[in-house]
């Protein structure tokens, strides 16, 4: 059915995610344990006096691990600083150890060992402190002092903590306390906007029976970034639930919840959507919080384990074979490790794998084209693939002539995108030019750069510079005003925003691509019915003109095009006269032209010349009618000098009105000089003398 | 009532109109076959043959000198006889008297120009004459659809007991064009994606968009758009449904109009007097005749219902009405949905009904479904981006501008032409009629080259009256109070051009 699909269907079994073989593999002996240091995305495998790195998203194959010595000891848990001179390594419940990457010297922070423990630590970008450390009294915010290799304490906060959660992705840390450890006290360590503080606030759990009150459990708490915005999925086991709340800079917002069909629930996000991993049922679900809506986008399906994309992926998943044939039985098995914000970590096999989504199947899997294209205009992993499935969507939706309003919808969800990244603070690409670089690309969309990397600032409080994306849907704006008026415009940015403002590639798609990929591609395929792709063209300039996008003329051009070939002049004259069918040299030159058939036509074109005051060819125009008086006097009062005065001549002649001839003469010979030492002058006053 | 109708008749020397077919009535004594329609009713036959005998013998002889374009006018001491053939053979005369009175001061083309509309409006209901009479060679259902149709079309223009035509009052008028609302782009595009869901929801079907009486987008072919337009001004928009007066001439205040009693009284007088047998009085009275006034309501829905009774035209037993394209022998219904100022005028093609007219209830439903909404939304942004009446007043202008091309006009609103002085007019009136012979005089040299043409004129009462002519645009102008030099005039006209025509009339020297 569409191109696209074919060609990527690696997999008979149907699933919306992944995970791409082949994986990382940490699996060297004597390694004890496998840590995740999310900072710096750094896989970190310590042995007995050192400690492995691999460096995670680069091509894994033959990625032979970094080393750094740690000394002797027990490592329960290890990350290196982020600009990685210090390895921190918690080496017991009371003691942090610091290494100088460089000099290798050493220092431990130790606590009271009769009334705290470390629950854990993490290195912070935020300007006013380097390392914060979990403790079950309380945090200690540090600066740390490579050169001397010592810390100092910024600030101390008292408080109880049971547990906590924190991602670098976010910045957030959530400090759970009380007895079922629903209370959460809630800081975000940014580098912009330093430290913020959250209102404490309290999870809800649904009671079991009377008098016993589950305990939530770290393992239950997930936070999630996703388009900017930060959120936090809370796993409510007896109500087989996850609520959804969101955070703002002064509060936190139950949004609502989405459901549970296991005991055991992971959660991922990829490419800003929501993959709620059921591990039970062995199945995957996925949301997309985009429009704020907590409807699963498609039906729960199994994850697959895939061999490499391209158009190799054959013969790599043939060499790979053995490890998917034996692996694909363990996917969610126990040891399993979710990692945030998309790896599994399956600490057994010393394997990493990277979750990935399947939009070309997802994108399949509905039929509801429009919020198929809402999706795709989100997603930001492989924008070149992702566009070229969004213009692919397109074409079949206007080949299989589907209903103009759904049509409309799809244009309107289209350019709104492009819109939006237009107002994102890009320059748009050259309109002029687009059309022929482009067209040598052929069919396919041609990916500018790669995707650039996660920018690490944090914006907090300013959505309007940070928040990248705004809906395109008129009634999420009227819904987005009211809801940042309420919250004070507050909501918490987290490191990501800025993903979704990277320029330089972009699933938007500019009317110029529209027209070279979609319009020029499917009147092609479709000649039978011009009046169809009128209406579409029409659906796609209404859309365009509400968010004054500029337009290239090729689109009036085949707009005319169509139009005349379904004989509708009179329409052609109405599209002209308001303006559907903006007015341009190109347009006016067709229509002059179209007018070898219509004389009507022919004079839109002219007006339309005159209008735009291209005295030149209005005049080229006028001759070639034989109205060489009004040529004349426009020659005359325009100065238009580049036209022959043989043309007019000629023109004077054929009427055979020797009055006439001699005016042309006479004008040209008191008007233009150099006329009279011409050949034409010679030949015509000739003629004129036999005339009378 | 009934009284005034049959006395305007009875005392109408002043106007006849008559259509007869030459190719008719071709022996001797049985001429009165020629005639299809004359107006009075009652006129003495005697006094119709003379009148269709002299007509036809001008014809036949002035076609000895132009086949194709045979007589126009006659211009009597006494009477102005207009000439319109209609169809081939088929010959429309209107007679008017030219009377001292100073109000009878006519322009030719203004009064061909209601033959012309009058024949159309036939066409697109009951198909041509020639149809008509191919179908009852005996001429009895072409006469009878004439009857009833050109009476309730004269009605509009009855003015007490006086019939009141197209005079030099309405020069800044022209008939069978189309007055258009400017939109802006966005609004355009708005319109135009409408009329793809209107069409996509009712079978394809054709429409039209109209608000308050100005066109505003169409898919319709230029003629049947002025033929639709005129027939929606007359009797669909919300100015027509609401007034009893006619909405073209301001002239008619709060005349009568004459009732279906009234009107089936002449029916009956009328075919009796024609043809003697009984059957012809129901067949007559089933006659739906849209152009009665009256015969469109507002119904809930927002659609307007029609209240013809039903009436057989070609095989489609009918009450709302049919009506025919000019291009090709479709028929189609004629639905209307009102909301606020906005008209929507659907046909829908009778061929895409399964059921016939019982379709059409689903189509109806379905547009209140899938487009009123948005017919809502359209009409809010048209009203809010129109000027009202005076729209398109430009002070110290009284103008007429009119696209050949395009079929389309616009003028000065009606109430601001009042103001001028009646000799203005007068002049305006007399210069058009000049330019409508210059222009015949182009045509009948060479139809394919177009020509331009220029005249301002001084008027005794310090006006400037000026016609200006270029590539198919036609300028007419008063200039009241106005500066007595050429200049004066020739700049006022240039700014017009350049501010409201785009250029169109600029001087270009």
């Amino acid at each position: 059915m569409m191109q696209t699909r074919a060609g990527s269907s690696r997999s008979d079994a149907l699933s919306h995610a992944y995970i791409q073989n082949p994986p990382i593999r940490c699996n060297i002996p004597e390694t004890r344990g496998l840590f995740y240091d999310d900072g710096n995305k750094l896989l970190l495998s310590p042995t007995a006096d050192q400690v492995l790195s691999w460096k995670v998203g680069v091509p894994s194959q033959n990625n032979p691990p970094n080393s750094d010595l740690t000394g002797e000891g027990p490592v329960l848990s290890i990350r290196y600083s982020l600009d990685q001179k210090a390895i921190a390594i918690q080496r017991s419940i009371h003691e942090v150890e610091f290494r100088n990457r460089e000099t290798g010297l050493t220092f431990s922070r130790k606590c009271k060992q009769d009334s705290e423990r470390i629950l854990g630590f993490f290195w912070t970008d935020c300007p006013t402190c380097d390392i914060v450390l979990v403790k079950t009294s309380g945090i200690e915010l540090l600066l740390y002092d490579p050169e001397q290799n010592s810390l100092h304490v910024v600030e101390t906060k008292k408080l109880s903590v049971n547990w906590y959660v924190y991602t670098h992705e976010s910045r957030m840390l959530l400090l759970a306390s009380g007895m079922q450890c629903t209370v959460f006290s809630g800081y975000q360590f940014s580098a912009a906007a330093g430290i913020v503080r959250l209102p404490k606030f309290e999870m809800s759990m649904t009671k079991s029976e009377a008098n016993s009150k589950p305990v939530l459990s770290s393992d239950d708490v997930h936070i999630v970034t996703v388009y900017g915005r930060i959120y936090c999925l809370q796993f409510d086991r007896v109500g087989m639930h996850l609520n959804v709340y969101r955070f703002y800079r002064d509060a936190v917002v139950e949004q609502g919840s989405i459901p549970a069909y296991s005991i055991r629930v992971a959660i991922s996000t990829v490419d800003n959507v929501i993959l709620s991993h059921q591990l039970d049922a062995k199945v995957v679900m996925l949301y997309d919080l985009f429009l704020d809506s907590l409807n699963p986008i498609s039906a729960p399906l199994p994850l697959l384990l895939k061999g490499s994309s391209g158009s190799n992926s054959r013969s790599i998943s043939e060499v790979s074979d053995s490890i998917s044939s034996a692996y694909e039985g363990m996917i969610y098995s126990d040891n399993w490790n979710f990692l945030v914000p998309d790896l599994i970590c399956d600490v057994e096999n010393g394997l990493v794998w990277k979750i990935c989504l399947d939009v070309e199947a997802i994108s399949a899997s509905s039929s509801d084209i429009p919020s198929i294209l809402q999706f795709l205009q989100c997603r930001r992993s492989d924008p070149a693939m992702i566009k070229a499935l969004c213009l692919a969507i397109t074409r079949t939706l206007i080949l299989e002539r589907r209903p103009i309003s759904v049509i409309a919808r799809a244009m309107d969800v289209l350019v709104a995108s492009y819109s939006n990244f237009l107002r994102s603070g890009s320059t748009p690409p050259a309109t002029q030019n687009t059309g022929n670089d482009q067209s040598t690309a052929g069919s396919g969309v041609a990916s500018e750069h790669a995707i650039t990397g996660t920018a690490t600032k944090s914006i907090i409080g300013d959505s309007s510079s940070g928040m990248s994306m705004h809906s395109p849907s008129t009634s999420d704006d009227e819904m987005n005003p009211e809801e940042s008026e309420k919250l004070g415009d507050k909501s918490l940015e987290s490191s990501v925003s800025q993903l979704l403002a990277s320029h330089d590639t972009s699933v938007a798609t500019s009317p110029d691509e529209m027209y070279l990929f979609v319009f020029a591609l499917v009147e092609d395929e479709m000649s039978g019915d011009p009046a169809y792709l009128v209406s579409v063209i029409v659906e796609f300039l209404r859309s365009a003109s509400r968010e004054k996008l500029k337009m290239n003329p090729d689109i009036y051009l085949m707009m005319n095009q169509l139009l005349a070939r379904s004989n509708q002049h009179a329409n052609i004259a109405l599209f002209v006269s308001n303006k559907i069918i903006e007015p341009s040299k190109e347009v006016a030159m067709q229509l002059v032209d179209f007018g070898q058939q219509n004389y009507k036509i022919r004079k839109l074109g002219m007006d339309m010349l005159r209008q735009l005051s291209l005295h030149h060819d209005y005049v080229s125009v006028l001759l070639q009618d034989g109205y060489y008086l009004e040529a004349l006097r426009c020659a005359r009062k325009y100065k238009v000098i580049t036209v022959q005065p043989a043309l007019f001549l000629e023109a004077a002649m054929a009427s055979n009105n020797a009055l006439h001839l001699a005016a042309v003469m006479r004008f040209f010979s008191d008007f233009a000089p150099s006329f009279k030492t011409t050949l034409d002058y010679g030949r015509y006053q000739q003629v004129l003398s036999e005339l009378s | 009532m009934g009284v005034s109708s049959m006395a305007a008749a009875s005392d109408g020397m002043q106007l006849q109109l008559c259509v007869f077919d030459l190719r008719r009535g071709q022996q001797e004594g049985q001429e009165l076959d020629k005639i299809l329609f004359f107006y009075p009713t009652d006129f003495p036959f005697l006094t119709q043959l003379s009148l269709v005998g002299l007509c036809e013998g001008i014809i036949t002889f002035t076609r000895i000198f132009s086949p194709e374009a045979a007589c126009e006018v006659i211009e009597a001491e006494k009477h102005s006889h207009v000439f319109y053939e209609a169809e081939p053979d088929i010959w429309m005369v209107l007679v008017v008297e030219k009377s001292k009175d100073d109000g009878q001061v006519w322009r030719c083309e203004a009064l061909r120009g209601v033959l012309k509309e009058v024949h159309s409006l036939f066409k697109m209901f009951h198909m041509s004459i020639h149809a008509l009479l191919d179908k009852k060679p005996s001429g009895e259902l072409a006469r009878s659809h004439l009857h009833s149709f050109i009476t309730d079309y004269l009605s509009d223009y009855q003015l007490g007991k006086k019939m009141q035509m197209p005079s030099f009052r309405d020069s800044l008028k022209e008939r069978g064009t189309v007055q258009m609302l400017t939109v802006s782009r966005e609004v355009a595009l708005e319109v135009q994606s409408l009329i793809t869901s209107i069409s996509s929801c009712c079978n394809g079907c054709d429409s039209l968009i109209l608000f308050q009486d100005l066109l505003v987008s169409t898919t319709l072919p230029p003629d049947d758009t002025a033929n639709l337009f005129s027939y929606a001004t007359l009797r669909l928009t919300p100015h027509a449904l609401s007034s009893s007066t006619s909405s073209w001439s301001y002239l008619r205040k709060g005349h009568a109009t004459p009732n279906l009693l009234n009107v089936a009284t002449l029916d009956e007088h009328q075919s009796r007097s024609r043809d003697t047998s009984q059957g012809q009085n129901c067949q007559i009275s089933s006659i739906p005749r849209f152009l009665q006034r009256d015969k469109w309501s507002k119904g809930k829905d927002g659609f307007l219902v029609p209240n013809f009774p039903s009436g057989e035209v070609g095989s489609f037993v009918l009450s709302t009405p049919v009506v025919w394209n000019q291009q090709n022998d479709d028929c189609k219904y004629l639905c209307v949905y009102q909301h606020k100022g906005i008209t929507v005028v659907m046909l829908v093609p009778a061929s895409s009904l399964a059921n016939g007219e019982q379709g059409l209830v689903q189509v109806k439903n379905k547009f209140l479904e899938n487009v009123a909404q948005r017919v809502t939304a359209v009409e809010q942004k048209l009203s809010r981006g129109w000027g009202g009446e005076n729209a398109y007043h430009v002070s110290g202008y009284r103008y007429l501008l009119i696209d050949r091309d395009r079929s389309v006009s616009r003028a000065t609103p009606a109430g601001k032409v009042t103001t001028l002085k009646k000799e203005s007019l007068v002049y305006l009136n007399k210069l058009r009629e000049e330019v409508d012979i210059e222009k015949g005089r182009w045509r009948r040299d060479n139809p394919h080259q177009e020509k331009e043409l220029e005249v301002s004129i001084r008027a005794e009462n310090n006006a400037w009256v000026i016609a200006k002519v270029i590539r198919g645009k036609e300028l007419c102008m008063v200039l009241e109070k106005a500066n007595e030099t050429l200049l004066y005039a020739t700049d006022a006209v240039e700014k017009f051009s350049n501010r409201y025509c785009e250029g169109a009339f600029s001087m270009e020297y």
